[in-house]
């Protein structure tokens, strides 16, 4: 007898726990990132310590405010002042002008009200100081007001009066990879099912062209799209040869391209799943079906049909979530109207330089992705509570 | 916390790849012909005079790498060329190290184009092309760009407001030297933008200096804001295109020095190489775009000046302004990404 069922407990556990060390393991490297994202997006630390004299000044009184401004503005290093000027700067154009103009003055200003606005005029207008109070604290919601179009009025009322540019990018984020879920759907199901159950050598045909697309590089893949659709491209030359068009067709830099590069990236995603799911139906099943009297089409939707969505919901499920954070395909292959919210969050990144709402939008996309989960768990737990009663 | 992160993780890949402190001079540039132009031009004659070898990598703009370096303290780039307004920022900023002009000298050099951290050096003409065979009659200026109806077809363009606004507000009829000044005031974004509502069903957005020419050789579009370089140098090849100089929109890209570079003694160095005029020239003959160093046109032939932002081509050029963008950026750049998107 093996070890295993002469000591029972200790020895096993000790195992499980060994082997699921990489989960753990891998559990932290997953959250850790997406806690800081989460804290990135929330805190004003940096900035709020630079200005805490302002946030420790008496809201009310000017001069008390002007001077503790300066006493920030002494207190930095020059590569802070201009750092605190471009954040700034980031709320209300022009203030990196004026905050840095000042902060290099500031030895020689009086530290009053009126004495900052002998230095710029600007000072005298209350925006400038409405946007620094808001900064001086540790916490912002700034980002999350800004990428979700919300308002905070003077009481404390949340209010729909922003711009909601990116609740409009979100919405189309989500369009698109429905589409591209309904598409990449319809193409993989019967191709699927090819693979399940064609001959062997067609089948594995089938299965090797679908692989060799898998392990090319989306950035290759989305490229050779462009060539094909572009408007002097072999589509296009193709489509015109035929006499179809007289003119080339726009099929790239639109929806459209989008769609199709996308569905082709993702297509394996989905295929794999349903023709596993295919190949452990038995095809006596169907048989049996129509020896009963049922015709094709009702053997093929009450018989076997339904057995293949658990692949479907698997496969749509894997690719409905990829296509949520596409980012490359949809900027090589869409028009401005086709980008995806991944393309704003990498333009915070990398030329605005803004981390605070690269971290609140995809705060925002993460929270999209686990409310469409949740509501797929409760859909799921409804129809199986149905069932169950039906 | 984010920084020691980085650290972190640039430590333990640094400490795989057998250690960064021997490592070789590393310069970042742009790329493609550009990059080519200079290895020959500044790179190599610089390595072989100080007996370094070096490394080139590509810097895609914005600052969040050589951020990213100067606060771990991790510095993996020593030169790179940056474009002015993010030259100045990172500069403030602390991110870069400061020259001692006294120790290069700036004789020659265009005024505005030494600055406390680094040196203008490319200087590059921001217009439109069109394909020759496109249109019997050719387009003329920027008003001829924004008119749909008398040059039909597609239009390339950046997705970006700075320049397009400059372009928007020539075509318009404001003069090149007024255009910052319009632009300040709100109705003055309103009018580029009325511009740009003209041609909006027509635009493509391209995000390479690459793709213009591409585009613009395979009749993908009919014009494209381009740089001139990109066209002359096609046109070299062969490619049926030209380029409109009139109201184009200079301006300059800079050498810098990451802060923290282990280079540090070879800075004056190097920036002398970049600025020599003999050496200029050279750059300027193998990609069109202009030397920073007026010297260098002594160096250059009649027929390379034609093709250059220099001489009669920027007689009736805009000079772009670094400061009105560095302040303007985040504002202008949301709402032309809400006006593009919609």
């Amino acid at each position: 007898m093996s070890a295993a069922t002469r000591k029972p407990g200790g020895g096993r556990l000790v195992a499980l726990i060994l082997l699921t060390v990489p989960l753990a393991v891998y559990a932290f490297l997953y959250l850790m990132p997406i806690g800081s994202v989460l804290s990135l997006s929330l805190d004003n630390g940096a900035l709020g310590e630079s200005l805490s004299h302002i946030r420790a000044a008496d809201p009310a009184d000017r001069d008390a405010q002007a001077a503790a401004l300066i006493a920030d503005m002494q207190a930095m290093e020059p590569g802070r002042q201009a750092e605190v000027a471009r954040e700034l700067n980031q709320e209300m154009s022009g203030f990196r002008t004026l905050f840095l103009k000042t902060a290099r003055a500031s030895d020689g200003i009086e530290p009053t009200l009126a004495g900052l606005v002998v230095a710029d005029p600007r000072w005298g207008e209350e925006k400038y100081w409405q946007v620094i109070r808001q900064n001086a604290a540790p916490i912002t919601w700034r980002h999350y007001q800004r990428a979700t179009g919300l308002v905070v009025d003077d009481d404390g009322r949340i209010t729909a009066g922003g711009d909601d540019i990116y609740l409009q990018i979100m919405g189309r984020t989500l369009v698109i990879a429905v589409q591209v879920t309904l598409v990449t759907l319809l193409i993989s199901y019967p191709l699927a099912y090819a693979v399940a159950n064609a001959p062997r050598r067609l089948a594995a045909f089938v299965l090797v062209a679908v692989l060799l697309s898998f392990w090319t590089s989306i950035l290759v893949r989305t490229t050779a799209w462009v060539i094909l659709l572009q408007t002097a491209g072999l589509v296009n030359t193709f489509l015109i040869w035929t006499g179809l068009v007289d003119e080339p067709v726009q099929l790239i830099f639109n929806r459209f391209g989008a769609i199709v590069a996308m569905t082709h990236v993702l297509l394996p995603f989905a295929i794999i799943p349903m023709m596993n799911v295919m190949r452990t139906i038995p095809k006596s099943q169907v048989d049996a079906s129509r020896s009963l009297g049922a015709g094709p089409v009702e053997s093929f939707l009450r018989v076997y049909f339904p057995q293949t969505l658990r692949g479907v919901g698997v496969g749509g499920g894997t690719v409905f979530i990829l296509a949520l954070g596409f980012y490359i395909t949809p900027a090589l292959t869409g028009g401005p109207k086709d980008q995806m919210l991944s393309f704003y969050i990498a333009d915070f990144v990398k030329r605005a330089l803004n981390w605070g709402m690269a971290s609140a939008l995809s705060v925002l996309l993460l929270a999209m992705v686990l409310a469409l989960v949740a509501l797929f768990g409760l859909v799921r737990w409804l129809s199986a509570r149905q069932g169950g009663r039906a | 916390m984010r920084a020691i992160k980085v650290a972190a993780f640039v430590a333990a890949a640094a400490s795989a790849a057998g250690g960064a402190q021997a490592r070789d001079l590393t310069i970042a540039g742009w790329g493609g012909n550009y990059q080519d132009a200079q290895r020959s031009a500044y790179f190599e004659p610089f390595a072989e005079a100080a007996g370094l070898s070096f490394v080139e990598t590509t810097y895609l703009g914005g600052l969040a790498e050589i951020k990213a370096m100067v606060e771990t303290g991790n510095v993996t780039w020593d030169f790179l060329i940056m474009g002015g307004a993010e030259l100045q920022l990172a500069c403030d900023e602390g991110l870069l190290e400061e020259l001692d002009w006294e120790a290069i000298g700036q004789d020659g050099l265009l005024p505005g184009a030494a600055t406390p951290c680094g040196v203008g050096n490319v200087v590059i003409g921001n217009g439109y092309a069109y394909n020759t065979e496109a249109f019997p009659e050719p387009p003329q200026d920027w008003a001829d760009f924004f008119d749909p109806e008398k040059f039909p077809g597609k239009r390339g363009a950046r997705n970006t407001p700075n320049m397009n606004l400059e372009f928007a507000l020539m075509a318009d009829g404001v003069p090149p030297d007024q255009v910052y000044e319009v632009l300040s005031t709100p109705e003055g974004v309103d009018r580029a933008f009325a511009q740009w509502d003209r041609i909006k069903p027509l635009l493509q957005f391209w995000e390479s200096g690459a793709q213009p020419v591409e585009w613009l050789a395979s009749n993908n579009v009919a014009m494209s804001t381009a740089y001139n370089g990109r066209i002359v140098m096609a046109k070299r090849e062969g490619k049926p295109l030209e380029f409109v100089w009139k109201n184009h929109l200079v301006n300059m890209d800079g050498w810098a020095m990451v802060k923290g570079s282990p280079f540090k003694d070879h800075l004056t160095a190097f920036f002398k190489v970049v600025n020599d005029p003999e050496n200029q020239a050279k750059f300027s003959s193998l990609m069109p775009y202009g030397p920073a160093n007026a010297a260098a046109a002594e160096f250059l032939t009649p027929e390379i000046l034609a093709d250059l932002p220099a001489g009669d081509n920027i007689a009736e050029a805009a000079f772009y302004s670094d400061e009105f963008w560095i302040d303007h950026l985040d504002e202008l750049n949301e709402r032309w990404s809400r006006w593009s998107t919609q």
